[in-house]
Formats: structure tokens, C-alpha cells, sequence
């Protein structure tokens, strides 16, 4: 009876340990995947922001500096990581003695204290270098302020008769600059801290309210470079992307010349004509079209101050003249004619950009959408009965409840402003 | 096979997860309270893991754990502590912030030297032991918070009493202080009989005195002309003119060591001319570009000889009740030579041909374009 009672305890046991290992295999099976999948992620050809390829002379003073750094402090790290592990498993808990204490081995100590100093030291001399070199700002050839706020980029060119900028510029969503030149980013912010980021042409930068920061921008390329908002700023933080494109100095020549063109107000009895219409009643209240006029013949100018927390919104002068809108968030062209611009070669590149946005490429879908109702395509403080924490005003664009026919009106209109 | 820390992480994990999985369902999915729970629920899993990895960190064995856990508990003053705290934080939300503060100060306090002291409780089977192991613990933490709170109340009730004393005694009572400090100090450092009782009798008298002072012109008051500085509010654009009269706070303001720290651009006036320089840039410009509706600030050097101020002129606007047309702007306060002023400007409205924008110094030729586009 005690014989058999014994044996049904064993094989209890023994199938409590079988389930143990193998929940432990499984636990390991599925440790080993999401890992190999995180670490083969790392391979993907089709990534505009890999931070492994510089387009730029900054971006490239980043490169070579993290292709110094990362085998060491990678080596260190594993090895770092898998001590950790290996007495983690080897000394766990199994109901053993435990080992006579000890404190302090001088030698040892001294030993851990050294090797770690001297590689800091190694690794810092190129740090500091490289973060001097990339703070030069005394040879810049032209400036542009970038001003961050919830979710979306403004830059405004200030007059600069170097790069044919006789009147200010002001644009928002894609930053366009010449190639081979040395730009200056003088940033800073209407609302809370952002982070100004295109990993292939330099580190990042914080927009910080109330300071201006400088970052270097410079490419080798025409081709435009994708970026991402990288200090968290809220709700719709993720969907704040920038686009910095890089044409040529002829063609950059061109697209200034445009920014500079007077507004021309669509002929009248047309649809376009009464989308501008729409576009005073319910639009201008915050965004601003550099030369509009109400139907007295006065220049209109946007009040977002008044009711935007960050004070701004959008200058939507030569909207279809971008490639991108709400913050860079959606595109104003369809996926094979953005696909034709952003793949072009570089000698073609200028000539594709620059042809803006055509009614045939126009992303009707996305952007109609965005005039039906804003807040549902992207997260914002929208929601009228709940401004109470900014007075009043919203973070984001609201839900104006447009009926289609404004929106058909307002489509048409927009596609004037090349 | 759950420890008692692993058993607490994966209840936090679980209802992190089931509130997460709620509030999605209920208030909003895309809502940033969601990916917070989640993220509570992953932190608590990873916690979980390592807690029954390393079975608590727990050194003792379960025999140990066992006879610990029998030991009588020994009287305590926290858990009544703890108790008092919550009643000031409940007192705090119903009267004065200050009060709510204090009590979450104490509430965090006597909650960690219960828990600590509990702990320490069980640790073994002598008490003499687990008092040792209670002092470790916690003293990282009561020293330097004893000492930080000693040095708040010296460092407040000794600045009451330098606001509150006249500006000629001021500096005498400084002088008294510092004395006082070196002379026990040195008695401390070579007199032998007078460390120990006398020492500690000296500084607690001291101590006692300073408390009482500062007590005394906490309820008093600053001295007179503090006072009337701070309700005129001299600093408030709408209590001065941009003139050429000097009010007392006029050079209060020069040369503070802040004004350097952030500025979209300097201008500067020199031999009776003005020009413009952005930060990055080293070359003088004529114009100066700043985003609409944002705090830009503006440094004002003046290198001429005569005090001079930097007038911010931002158009024209019209009264609404009298329809009268008046010129809006700011400037900065007077400056003197070879120093420097900051000024805060914010253009709601963008310039254009019919609202132009600058800045000028009054008594100099020239102006700088001020652009919003």
C-alpha cells in the first residue's frame, strides 16, 4: 500500500516537472522569436529613417562616429548582459546554502574601475569632436526657423538675397533647401518641447518654447528625406512627421520664385471660386492665404491665436505646391505618384517635385476625409466640450462639419494654390 | 511557487491589463489613459519575472522565514503616523495647498518607515538583529531627509530675518551669524572640553533663537520698501512708459545673468547706430524673423555712451470704444553703457505692407525690420 502510494507521488512529481520544462521551452521558444524577429527588423531595405545612411556631411560625422562606438559598447553590453544571465540561472534560489559572505576585493575593484574609465575616455575624445564639429555654425549659408507645435512643423524663410529670397517664406510639412549648401535650423516651439529629427542628414534637436536652438542641415542629394518627431508632445506625437526636401540650386530657384508669386484668386462662376468662399467662412478664422481678400477687397488675416492653443495654424500659400498636409501626416498625392516622386532619380527628381500637385494626383480620398471630419483620421484635443484645460481653444484642427458640397468646393479651391 | 513580491506584480500586471482592456472598450481606445495601463501592465510583467527569478532576493531560508514571521511585532509610532498624514492630506484638499503637500511629504515618509520597519520586523528572530537591519535600510534615506528638511528650516527662518531686518542691518547681522559659526567652529576644533553637551547646548540654543527670529518676520513682514516694490509691480508693462525717464526698477534688470540664455537675436546699438545679429549667425543684418504667436526673446546691447532703451513698435490698432487710432508696442527698460537688457515680445498677427513692424532706439538714427510672416 506505502509502495504504491510512494510510486503515485514519483510519477505526480515527475509529471509537474515535465510541465515545468516544457512551459519553460516554450517561454524560451517565444524569448528567441520576438528577438529574431526585433533583430532581423534591423535589415529592412525599404526604411527612410535608418540611421546606418547618411545623406549628409553631418549625418555622415554621426555615422562614423557611431561605427566606433557601437561594436564597443555592443561587446560590452553582451557581455555585460550574459554575466548577468549566467548568475542570474547558475546562483537562483534551489533551496541551496548559502555561500559564506565576503565584501570588497581591492584589485578587482580597481581593475572594473579602470577598464570602463579608459574606454569612456577612448570613446569620449571622438564624442566631444564630433559634437563640436557639429555644433560650427559661423560658415552657414542659409537660415530657415523651424517652429514646432501639436502636431505639425512650421518653417518660415527669412528674406536672404544669397539664395534669392527676397520676401519671407513660410511653408509647413516639408522643408525644401538647397543641396550642397549649409543650412541652419533655428528652432523652438509654440506649446511643449518637440524634437526635430531627418536621420539621414543629422542628429536631433529639441524645439524647446521660449529658446532657440541651431541644428546643421546639408545633403548631397536631391531626394527627400523622411523624419520623425522624437520628444514625445501628446496625443498625436507619433503623427507628427517632417519631410526635408533637397532640389538643386536651379531648382530650388524655382520653387522660392513660386513661394514668391503674388495670389490669384479663382475666376469667378467657378467651383474653385466658390470653394475660396468656403474657405473665408470657415477656414481663414485660423489658416492664413498670404494675399486673400474678402468680397470687400480687404486683405483677411487668420486670427489662430484666438482660437489655437499654440497660436498658429498651417499657412496653407501654395498648399499643392507640398506634397504632404496635416502635419506631414498624409500625403496630398496618390501612392504611385508620390511613388514617382520619391523614387525618381536625381537628375529628374527637381522637375517631378516641382510639378506640385495635379487634380489627377491629388489624394482626394485622404484629404476629403480630413475636411469631413479632422479628429477622426488623426488623435487631437478637438472635442469642443472639453477645452476647458486651454480656455477655450483647440489643440488640432476640430470636426467643422462641412456638408459635401463645401468640400467639393473647398477640393477645388485648394488645388488652385500651386 | 509565487513569492510574495511576484504575487503583488502579477495582481498589478492583471488589473493594469483588465482596466486597460475596460477603458478601451469604455472611454477611448486610442486615448493616451489606455496605452498607460498597458504599459503599467508590462512593466509589472517584467517586474513579476524577475521577482520569481531571484525568489524576492530573499537570502533567508523558509525555516528562517517562518520563525521571523512568529516574532511579536514591536510597537510602532508609524502606522499612527501614517494614519495623522492622510487626515493632513484630506485637511491639504479642503484648505491649503501648502497643507496637502506637507501631508503627501509625510504620507510617503511614514509609509516607507512602516513598511521598511515591518519588513525589518520579520527578518529574524532577534529583535537586537532586525533593529540593525531596519537602521540599514533606512538610514540612506533618514539622514540626508532630516538633514534637508533642518536645512530648509534654517535656510527659510534665516532669509525671513535678512527680508525683514532694515537694509543697514542687513549686513550686521550677517556678520554676527558668520562670526557665531566660525567661533564654534573653532572652540569644536580646539577645545576639547567644549565638544559634546556644551556643543549640542550651544547649537540647540542657536537653533532656538533662529526659529524664534524667523518665526517672528515670517509674521512681520519684509522690510518696507520690499514690500512697496512688490505691490507696485514696477516689471509690469502696464505700470510704465517707454520714455525717457528712469524708474527704480530701470536697472534693476541689466545684466541679469539669464538674459543670455535663450535669444532669437541681439541688437545692438554702437556709435549712434543700430544693427541686428541672429544667434548661429555672426554677420549684422538689418531685419529680424520671428514666428507668429510665439514668446521670441530680443537682447539689447548698447555700446554708446548714453543710456539708450530698444522700442518694440507693432503697428496701429484701433480702440473699440472710442474708434481712436493708437500705436502699440513695448520697450525695454533703460540701459546703460556697456550693458544689456531682455525683452519678451509675441505678434499675434503677422506684418504686411500695411501693419510693418520694428524696432528702434530712441536717439538713434535707423531702425530694424521686425518680420512675421
Amino acid at each position: 500500500m506505502m509502495n504504491q502510494e510512494n510510486h503515485m507521488t514519483s510519477e505526480k512529481d515527475m509529471k509537474t516537472l515535465t510541465t515545468v520544462k516544457s512551459t519553460r521551452r516554450r517561454i524560451a521558444a517565444g524569448v528567441a522569436g520576438a528577438s529574431a524577429a526585433l533583430i532581423l527588423s534591423g535589415c529592412a531595405t525599404n526604411a527612410p529613417q535608418d540611421t546606418w545612411k547618411p545623406k549628409g556631411e553631418n549625418a555622415a560625422k554621426i555615422d562614423t562616429l557611431q561605427k566606433m562606438v557601437f561594436p564597443i559598447a555592443g561587446i560590452v553590453g553582451v557581455l555585460v548582459l550574459a554575466l548577468a544571465a549566467y548568475i542570474f540561472i547558475k546562483f537562483r534560489d534551489q533551496g541551496q546554502e548559502i555561500p559564506a559572505q565576503s565584501h570588497g576585493k581591492p584589485v578587482v575593484e580597481i581593475v572594473l574601475t579602470i577598464i570602463p574609465a579608459l574606454i569612456l575616455s577612448v570613446v569620449g575624445v571622438f564624442t566631444f569632436r564630433t559634437i563640436f564639429d557639429l555644433a560650427k555654425t559661423e560658415d552657414t549659408e542659409m537660415i530657415i526657423n523651424v517652429t514646432g507645435q501639436q502636431w505639425w512643423w512650421e518653417y518660415d524663410y527669412p528674406a536672404q538675397e544669397a539664395q534669392g529670397i527676397t520676401q519671407p517664406i513660410i511653408t509647413s510639412g516639408q522643408l525644401v533647401f538647397p543641396v550642397g549648401t549649409k543650412v541652419l535650423l533655428r528652432e523652438t516651439s509654440r506649446d511643449v518641447i518637440h524634437s526635430y529629427w531627418i536621420p539621414a542628414l543629422n542628429g536631433k534637436k529639441d524645439a524647446v518654447p521660449g529658446r532657440i536652438h541651431l541644428l546643421r542641415l546639408q545633403a548631397d542629394k536631391p531626394g527627400i528625406y523622411a523624419g520623425q518627431c522624437t520628444e514625445f508632445c501628446g496625443l498625436s506625437h507619433a503623427n507628427m512627421r517632417m519631410e526635408a526636401v533637397a532640389l538643386s540650386k536651379e531648382d530650388f530657384a524655382k520653387w522660392v520664385a513660386n513661394q514668391q508669386k503674388a495670389y490669384t484668386a479663382p475666376a469667378e462662376g467657378t467651383l474653385a471660386k466658390e470653394g475660396e468662399t468656403v474657405f473665408l467662412n470657415q477656414c481663414a478664422r485660423c489658416h492664413q492665404v498670404n494675399g486673400i481678400k474678402d468680397a470687400t477687397g480687404k486683405a483677411v488675416i487668420s486670427a489662430p491665436d484666438e482660437n489655437v492653443y499654440a497660436g498658429a495654424a498651417p499657412n496653407l500659400s501654395h498648399l499643392m505646391s507640398r506634397n504632404t498636409f496635416a502635419g506631414a501626416t498624409f500625403d496630398l498625392l496618390t501612392k504611385d505618384c508620390r511613388s514617382s516622386v520619391w523614387d525618381a532619380a536625381s537628375e529628374e527628381f527637381g522637375a517631378k517635385y516641382l510639378a506640385g500637385v495635379s487634380e489627377s494626383c491629388l489624394n482626394q480620398k485622404d484629404l476629403r476625409a480630413w475636411l469631413r471630419n479632422a479628429p477622426a483620421m488623426k488623435p487631437m484635443y478637438a472635442d469642443p466640450a472639453k477645452l476647458k484645460p486651454t480656455g477655450g481653444k483647440y489643440r488640432g484642427m476640430p470636426n467643422l462639419n462641412l456638408t459635401e458640397d463645401d468640400i467639393d468646393k473647398l477640393v477645388a479651391y485648394l488645388l488652385t494654390l500651386k | 511557487m509565487f513569492t510574495p513580491g511576484s504575487k503583488y506584480f502579477l495582481g498589478l500586471t492583471g488589473l493594469s491589463f483588465v482596466s486597460a482592456v475596460l477603458y478601451m472598450f469604455f472611454v477611448n481606445p486610442s486615448d493616451l489613459g489606455a496605452v498607460a495601463l498597458i504599459g503599467v501592465a508590462l512593466a509589472g510583467a517584467l517586474i513579476a519575472g524577475f521577482t520569481l527569478l531571484t525568489r524576492d532576493g530573499d537570502v533567508f531560508t523558509a525555516d528562517e522565514a517562518v520563525e521571523a514571521a512568529a516574532q511579536p511585532i514591536t510597537p510602532s509610532m508609524w502606522p499612527m503616523a501614517f494614519a495623522l498624514s492622510l487626515a493632513i492630506v484630506l485637511i491639504g484638499l479642503a484648505t491649503r495647498p501648502i497643507v496637502f503637500v506637507v501631508g503627501v511629504g509625510l504620507f510617503f515618509g511614514s509609509g516607507i518607515e512602516w513598511a521598511i520597519q515591518n519588513w525589518a520586523n520579520r527578518a529574524s528572530a532577534d529583535a537586537e538583529f532586525n533593529g540593525f537591519v531596519r537602521a540599514r535600510a533606512i538610514s540612506a534615506l533618514e539622514y540626508p531627509g532630516l538633514a534637508t528638511v533642518g536645512g530648509a528650516i534654517i535656510a527659510y527662518c534665516f532669509s525671513r530675518v535678512m527680508l525683514g531686518v532694515s537694509k543697514e542691518g542687513a549686513p550686521i547681522v550677517f556678520i554676527v551669524a558668520a562670526a557665531f559659526v566660525l567661533a564654534v567652529g573653532v572652540a569644536v576644533a580646539f577645545k576639547p572640553s567644549f565638544r559634546g553637551k556644551p556643543a549640542l547646548a550651544t547649537i540647540l540654543v542657536a537653533a532656538v533663537v533662529l526659529v524664534t527670529a524667523g518665526i517672528t518676520f515670517t509674521v512681520k513682514g519684509e522690510r518696507h520698501e520690499l514690500a512697496e516694490v512688490s505691490k507696485a509691480d514696477e516689471y509690469n508693462i502696464k505700470n510704465r512708459e517707454c520714455g525717457p525717464e528712469s524708474a527704480p526698477s530701470d536697472h534693476l534688470a541689466n545684466n541679469n545673468v539669464s538674459m543670455r540664455s535663450s535669444v532669437a537675436a541681439t541688437i545692438t546699438v554702437e556709435d549712434g547706430k543700430v544693427y541686428a545679429q541672429l544667434v548661429g549667425i555672426p554677420t549684422k543684418v538689418d531685419s529680424v524673423t520671428v514666428p507668429r504667436s510665439n514668446f521670441t526673446n530680443i537682447l539689447f546691447r548698447n555700446l554708446d555712451s548714453e543710456e539708450r532703451r530698444l522700442m518694440v513698435n507693432l503697428g496701429t490698432q484701433k480702440v473699440a470704444e472710442t474708434g481712436v487710432v493708437e500705436k502699440v508696442g513695448t520697450c525695454t527698460q533703460l540701459t546703460g553703457k556697456g550693458q544689456e537688457n531682455v525683452i519678451t515680445i509675441t505678434v499675434p498677427k503677422p506684418s504686411s505692407a500695411d501693419q510693418q513692424y520694428s524696432f528702434t532706439v530712441p536717439g538713434v538714427t535707423g531702425e530694424i525690420k521686425l518680420v512675421v510672416p
